[in-house]
């Protein structure tokens, strides 16, 4: 008996496409090829929306207005450029956006939003995260939020995604100085508040 | 410290000022995951770099799971709101010609007009001036209270055929090209 069609073949054989080639039938419509670009692009995206605004439940959020946005505009999708550096800069635009409103709602509830995301964070992404990345990932957020929310992503984007500054130029829409001016900048703010909030990480301390 | 790790804590400066290619820069941020001393001696070098490693990805298989059935769930929104807003020009031209319709009936009727005094079944001859309803694609008779006009897009349904001539004419569209 021949195999006509199989769903599960189906979907294991567009497992295997790389990112470029589902991009290209996602923006032709197939909707097996869009889902199986979300799935695969889900834990690098809801990473990075995390470590930017600081908390596990608005970075999920953000996933998915990144990947509704990602389903609207597929028709601008150019295969000559990267799908990566194109969704980092949809999901950076959107987690700046979200992280401004967020601020403006945290001066208006003043400190208890923090206390609340520390009690989240620490049962949010546990089986996935190693106690140290866990450590570093509160540090940052403690130690980040004197920085811009460009400041941010772009350090981001470099030190903990590990972009080249010419792809953080253009996920942020800026120029490649501008990138280096913002590392520069945020690297002297994360020294000045490492210092004055934990000031055992400058004598040497290793963590856990 | 062994050899690369001297080689390595010397590049830190390069790291800082962006000055290192792509595949030294990942071969020292997996070497300061592993090096308990090069990433006190980064630390001491500037404090930014406790954050220069490889991280972990943060969704789990469950998270992963429940973020594409929310976006399935908004896709399907996104893609209800384009037929109705898209498919549209035709559509909505359909929808606003099938009410010009009702109103050019009410019209006519309330007015106590010539077109009222027709028989019923005159009325898709009265209408055929409107483009909706240029061909009759479905069939009236099979419904009894409407005695009106069919298209292949919208039918309209005459819900009190033997109303006197001052009474109000009233209509019922059923356009069956909106995907609602």
């Amino acid at each position: 008996m021949e195999l006509v069609y199989s769903e599960r073949l189906e979907r294991q054989n567009v497992g295997e496409l790389p990112d470029r080639d589902l991009a290209i039938r996602a923006r032709g419509g197939d909707m097996l090829c869009f889902e199986t670009l979300v799935s695969r692009k889900t834990p690098p995206v809801v990473s990075l929306a995390r470590r930017i605004l600081g908390n596990t439940e608005d970075a999920r959020d953000v996933a998915q207005m990144v990947f509704l946005r990602v389903w609207k505009e597929i028709h601008r999708y150019d295969e000559r450029y990267s799908l990566n550096t194109w969704l980092y800069r949809i999901a950076t635009n959107l987690a700046i956006d979200f992280l401004r409103s967020a601020r403006s709602r945290e001066r208006a509830h003043g400190a208890t939003l923090h206390l609340v995301r520390e009690r989240e964070e620490a049962t949010a992404g546990g089986a996935t995260r190693t106690a140290e990345d866990r450590e570093l990932a509160r540090l940052f957020e403690t130690v980040s939020d004197k920085l811009s929310e460009k400041q941010k992503a772009a350090f981001v984007l470099r030190e903990m995604e590990d972009c080249e500054t010419k792809d953080i130029a253009e996920i942020l829409g800026c120029g490649e100085s501008t990138v280096r001016n913002h590392l520069f900048n945020a690297r002297r703010i994360l020294r000045k508040e490492i210092a004055r909030l934990y000031p055992e990480f400058l004598i040497g301390r290793t963590l856990a | 410290m062994s050899v690369i790790c001297g080689i390595l804590r010397e590049s830190f400066g390069d790291y800082l000022a962006d000055r290192l290619p792509a595949p030294q820069r990942r071969i020292l941020r997996e070497h300061l995951t592993a090096c308990d001393g090069c990433r006190a001696a980064a630390a001491g070098k500037d404090a930014s770099l406790v954050f220069a490693r490889p991280f972990a990805e943060d969704a789990s298989p469950d998270e992963t799971a429940a973020i594409l059935a929310s976006v399935r769930t908004g896709v399907s929104h996104i893609e209800t709101e384009r037929r109705l807003a898209g498919a549209g020009p035709g559509r909505r031209r359909a929808a606003v010609a099938a009410a010009a319709a009702a109103v050019a009936l009410l019209a006519l009727t309330v007015a106590g007009g010539s077109a009222r005094r027709e028989p019923v079944a005159a009325l898709p001859v009265a209408l055929e001036a409107t483009p909706l309803l240029e061909s009759a694609g479905v069939e009236p008779a099979a419904l009894p209270a409407e005695a009106a006009a069919a298209s292949s897009n919208a039918t309209v349904y005459d819900l009190n055929p033997g109303a006197g001539r001052d009474e109000p004419r009233v209509v019922w569209i059923v356009d069956r090209g909106l995907d609602i």
